[in-house]
């Protein structure tokens, strides 16, 4: 509409004029804007994944090595503790493990939202899967934490007695354990308001 | 700039023009936010739906689990012939974390009502999605901790010497078994309600 009433030379302020009321108009500022807080969304992601996979690693390992043998016999118990006699520190083993591998496989769909900030699909697949995914660990860190629980004081009412005033090193090792998968567990919260976030803003 | 270059004529033509544009866009906009306006409701309405299931999924949970008492009829040397919720420390969390769980819900149905008679503001469903969240966190705990009871009380260990004692108490044993049941269903059900948030959020 520039070029019907003016000379050729106006066409270059009229690209100019252009920009300008592009920029006038909210919705690009406002992309131009949420492309930025959105890949600093998606950088904290990675980094708050790269800390889980080194948590729930570490949970996993603590908690299969934690072996503690007595150096003498008794009658009524036995004189060695391991991850496998307990059926719930076994699935705590095996249930961390799975969300280690998951973290690590989700690492990629995490940089996909780096690269585009404003794709939508990356970021609602993560979201779903970390769900699922928070609820597992919850599980494992939870049941675990009830077993020690129950290690650690027994109960007078079922006569089952506190393991943990024979065992203690198997106690303490198994205890961290399942205090690095509740801070796992809080990770996974963080990362789930993160993708919410990064959603929202369109 | 455009008066430096152009006649008086044309910039009253070409800026309402160029304003002319700008509510084209901004009806084109508009029609998409309608039509997913429409879709956003309906999950709203479904996310309603699902919340008071929940509250029934999470208050059985809470009550059975409550009135879980038994009394056997005969003495014995060494256990307890009474077994309740209180006797197991894991328990009376489960109680009380479900009794918060309900109670939640219950608070949480208004902002389920404002998602669902404006359905594309997108801060009470985030705030939905992080509170979801959080219980779900709540929830699971508390019944995958009573799960782990449940399991040592059916089959003991032979490790610890810890006598299964379902075998006595029967009825307990069940009772307690059917609340953690009830309250893995309202943890599915808190997944579903954090995901239907999420999806409903990106449509903006």
């Amino acid at each position: 509409m520039a070029k019907e009433s003016t000379t050729i030379d106006v066409g270059e302020p009229s690209t100019v004029t252009k920009s300008t009321s592009h920029e006038k108009k909210k919705g690009f500022v406002a992309a131009a804007a949420g492309g930025g807080y959105k890949r600093g969304l998606a950088i904290f992601d990675f980094l708050l994944r790269l800390a889980a996979i080194g948590i729930t690693i570490g949970a996993s390992s603590v908690m299969f090595t934690a072996e503690e043998t007595l150096p003498f016999f008794t009658q009524f118990l036995q004189f060695q503790a391991g991850y496998d006699d307990f059926p719930t520190f076994q699935f705590f083993v095996i249930a961390i493990a799975i969300v280690a591998s998951y973290l690590v496989l989700s690492l990629p769909f995490s940089i996909v939202t780096i690269v585009r900030p404003l794709a939508v699909v990356p970021r609602l697949i993560l979201l779903i899967s970390d769900t699922v995914v928070l609820t597992l660990t919850t599980s494992a860190a939870a049941a675990a934490a009830s077993i020690v629980y129950l290690a650690h004081n027994g109960n007078a009412n079922t006569n089952w007695l506190p393991i943990c005033q024979q065992f203690g090193d198997f106690c303490q090792t198994a205890s961290t354990a399942v205090v690095a998968a509740s801070i796992s567990v809080v990770f996974f919260v963080l990362l789930i308001v993160i993708s919410a976030i990064g959603l929202k803003t369109h | 700039m455009k008066n430096e270059s152009t006649f008086i004529d044309v910039p009253a033509e070409s800026s309402s023009a160029m304003k002319g544009k700008a509510p084209l866009i901004g009806v084109a906009k508009d029609h998409t936010t309608t039509g997913s306006g429409g879709y956003n409701r309906g999950l709203s309405i479904f996310d309603f739906l699902l919340r008071l299931a929940a509250i029934v999924a999470a208050s059985v949970a809470a009550g059975t689990m409550f009135t879980s008492d038994e009394t056997l009829p005969f003495f014995t040397q060494f256990l307890q012939f009474e077994a309740g919720y209180d006797d197991l420390p894991t328990f009376q969390f489960f109680v009380i974390a479900m009794s918060l769980v309900a109670g939640y819900i219950v608070l949480s149905l208004p902002i389920s009502v404002v998602t669902i008679v404006r359905p594309l503001a997108a801060a009470p469903r985030l705030l939905l999605l992080v509170l979801d969240t959080a219980i779900m966190g709540l929830t699971m705990a508390a019944a995958s901790s009573a799960a782990a009871i449940s399991y040592v009380a059916h089959n003991g260990n032979q490790n610890t010497n810890w006598l299964p004692i379902c075998q006595q108490f029967g009825d307990f044993c069940q009772k307690t078994s059917g609340a953690v049941v009830s309250s893995f269903v309202a943890v599915v059900f808190f997944m579903i309600l954090v995901v239907l948030s999420g999806v409903a959020l990106k449509r903006h």
